[in-house]
């Protein structure tokens, strides 16, 4: 569990992509600045934009550096009996029969059941970096903690329950109260990691068929999770609303905010300063 | 070469900027002159079927399963901490010998269950998701999934899609990559014979497409770029362009009519919206990029 009762971990996500997750977790971070010290933690590990949307730059040297596991073989050893490859469920290990086993470590879970197996005691350990936290600081009362991998990382929830400790370890020394946490689209491990252990959530979403669809998913995980979520819906003034209003309807939850297609908004996206909107205006 | 089971795929790292409408235009131009499959890689939150005007009934569905989970017996557990000091992705937790498996964490590696002395946990085939499959979509075959909201098995779904859609024997397999770097889209790109990009001229469009690249890479794929909504930025664009260099491949404008037409479940090509002939152009220059004989 990572958790820590003093920090409420507010959660946004939405399911589809470039619906505008960073964008109203940025501006919700931006309002809530203005008053209480907040921090913004981006576990897009495997994107993270956060920091490009703040017109910030990540540190030459990370804040933490973070390793994995990886299993090497020593040949010396090696009975070639195949009982590693055979084992992993992963199918990260490749052993033609009476051959010394090949790892693939872009398959690697590093879940380590090949080298406590091992009779032979063969397969030694590498620690490999496979992800880097950074920290920034963007106005007297707001953080950015950013996770981001390092290569080819197959199995990303680790580096999500790396950052968001990392970030709650940063509450606690700066009695920081609140932070957010900006997830990846999807609903696979990186986001259920982002998910659990959240007192609530933001699911963001747009007025189309496509983001209807994808809310239905995150809202399903997110009762499953039994994490009370909310929605915002973004574009809203273009599409078609009611699809959104049954999807809400059908979860029993509401759609507490609406931001209209702005291009205001539109325009400090794509130049990467949002430093200066907040959600105020649109409420 | 002739080609058969060619493998293209549409990947961008970043989500929400293009990929199934590019996915489901091109299938469409593709599929009037060869024989080709489609198949949706985005298992978590599948849209290409909706890029297709929407499917009210699939010929096949079938529930999949593609791991194990852990599960605790009645067994008694000797307390041993083998289980909880082995999980890497902190899914056992062991309290006054009572062991509690969170499912939303356990990833199904079986290391808790092999070191295990006293066989107080067992592995047992969970549920992952679905696989649908409609033999014909405007002229192509479309295999997808869903996984189930909570399950883990993203990658290892793709992999039996791939599979499932090379069954049908057909000369192309496109394929809808998921947003993001890792095992869906590891596995989406493993075996690719060509890789279409996408971007946006945002710099976060351009960090991501940056962050893809390096899978694209790892597997020395050959690829090509498309940068969406140009004109939002146009010298973000020209930056990406020239970075891109032979490998820019073409260009789509911003238009909010997209944006309505998918809100009324009308595919591109059913438009007369410019995107129609902007995939149109591009779908020409990349017969001319891949490196097969189509003919």
């Amino acid at each position: 569990m990572i958790k820590n009762n003093a920090v409420s971990q507010i959660v946004i996500t939405g399911g589809k992509g470039g619906v505008g997750k960073s964008t109203v977790a940025i501006l919700l971070a931006n309002q809530l600045s203005t008053y209480q010290k907040v921090i913004l933690v981006d576990v897009d590990v495997e994107c993270p934009n956060d920091y490009l949307l703040l017109d910030q730059t990540l540190a030459k040297t990370p804040n933490k550096k973070i390793y994995a596991k990886f299993p090497v073989l020593d040949k010396d050893k090696c009975l070639r009996c195949g009982l590693c490859a055979q084992k992993c469920r992963f199918n990260a290990i490749f052993a033609p029969k009476d051959k010394y086993p090949i790892f693939l470590h872009q398959l690697c879970s590093n879940c380590g059941l090949c080298w406590n197996l091992c009779p032979a005691k063969a397969i030694k350990i590498k620690s490999k970096i496979t992800g880097k936290i950074y920290q920034n600081q963007i106005n007297t009362n707001l953080y950015l903690v950013t996770g981001q991998t390092v290569g080819i990382v197959d199995e990303t929830g680790p580096l999500v329950r790396q950052t968001k400790k990392y970030a709650l370890d940063l509450a606690t020394k700066l009695n920081v109260k609140t932070v957010l946490i900006d997830t990846a689209p999807g609903t696979h491990c990186n986001v259920i990691n982002a998910l659990l252990d959240a007192d609530h959530s933001f699911a963001v979403t747009e007025p189309t068929p496509l983001g209807a669809h994808d809310l239905k998913l995150i809202l399903k995980l997110n009762q499953e999770l039994k994490i009370p979520t909310q929605i915002i819906l973004n574009q809203s003034d273009l599409g078609n609303q009611k699809l959104i209003q049954t999807v809400a309807h059908h979860f029993k939850t509401d759609i507490i905010h609406q931001i209209p297609y702005s291009k205001e908004i539109v325009t400090a996206y794509s130049r990467g300063k949002l430093n200066h909107l907040t959600l105020n205006g649109y409420v | 070469m002739v080609m058969s089971n060619f493998n293209l795929v549409i990947a961008s790292g970043k989500g929400g900027v293009g990929k199934s409408m590019l996915s489901a235009t091109l299938a469409h131009y593709f599929a009037k002159k060869y024989r080709l499959v489609a198949v949706d890689a985005d298992v978590d939150t599948p849209n290409l079927d909706l890029w297709l005007g929407g499917i009210k009934h699939w010929d096949q569905i079938n529930k999949i399963s593609v791991s194990q989970q852990a599960f605790a017996t009645n067994k008694a557990c000797p307390d041993c901490q083998n289980c909880a000091d082995i999980c890497q992705f902190g899914a056992l937790t062991l309290k006054n010998d009572h062991l509690h498996i969170n499912p939303f964490l356990c990833e199904g590696c079986g290391a808790c269950q092999e070191l295990c002395p006293s066989g107080t946990i067992k592995m047992k085939k969970v549920i992952a998701g679905q696989i649908k499959i409609k033999n014909n979509v405007s002229g192509f075959p479309l295999v997808s999934a869903q996984l189930y909201p909570g399950q883990t098995g993203s990658g290892k779904i793709v992999d039996r899609l791939k599979q499932i859609s090379h069954k049908f024997n057909r000369q192309l397999t496109i394929i809808d990559s998921p947003a993001g770097t890792s095992c869906p889209v590891i596995a989406a790109l493993n075996d690719a014979n060509f890789a279409l990009l996408i971007t946006e001229p945002t710099p976060t469009g351009f960090s991501d497409l940056k962050r893809v690249l390096t899978v694209v890479k790892f597997f020395k794929i050959p690829w090509a770029l498309v940068v969406n909504k140009w004109d939002i930025n146009p010298r973000q664009t020209q930056t990406i362009t020239t970075w891109s260099k032979h490998h820019f491949l073409g260009q789509i404008g911003y238009d909010q009519n997209i944006f309505k037409a998918i809100a009324d479940l009308k595919p591109i090509y059913k438009t007369n919206l410019p995107v129609k002939q902007e995939i149109k152009t591009i779908y020409s220059k990349l017969l001319k990029r891949l490196p097969v004989n189509f003919h």
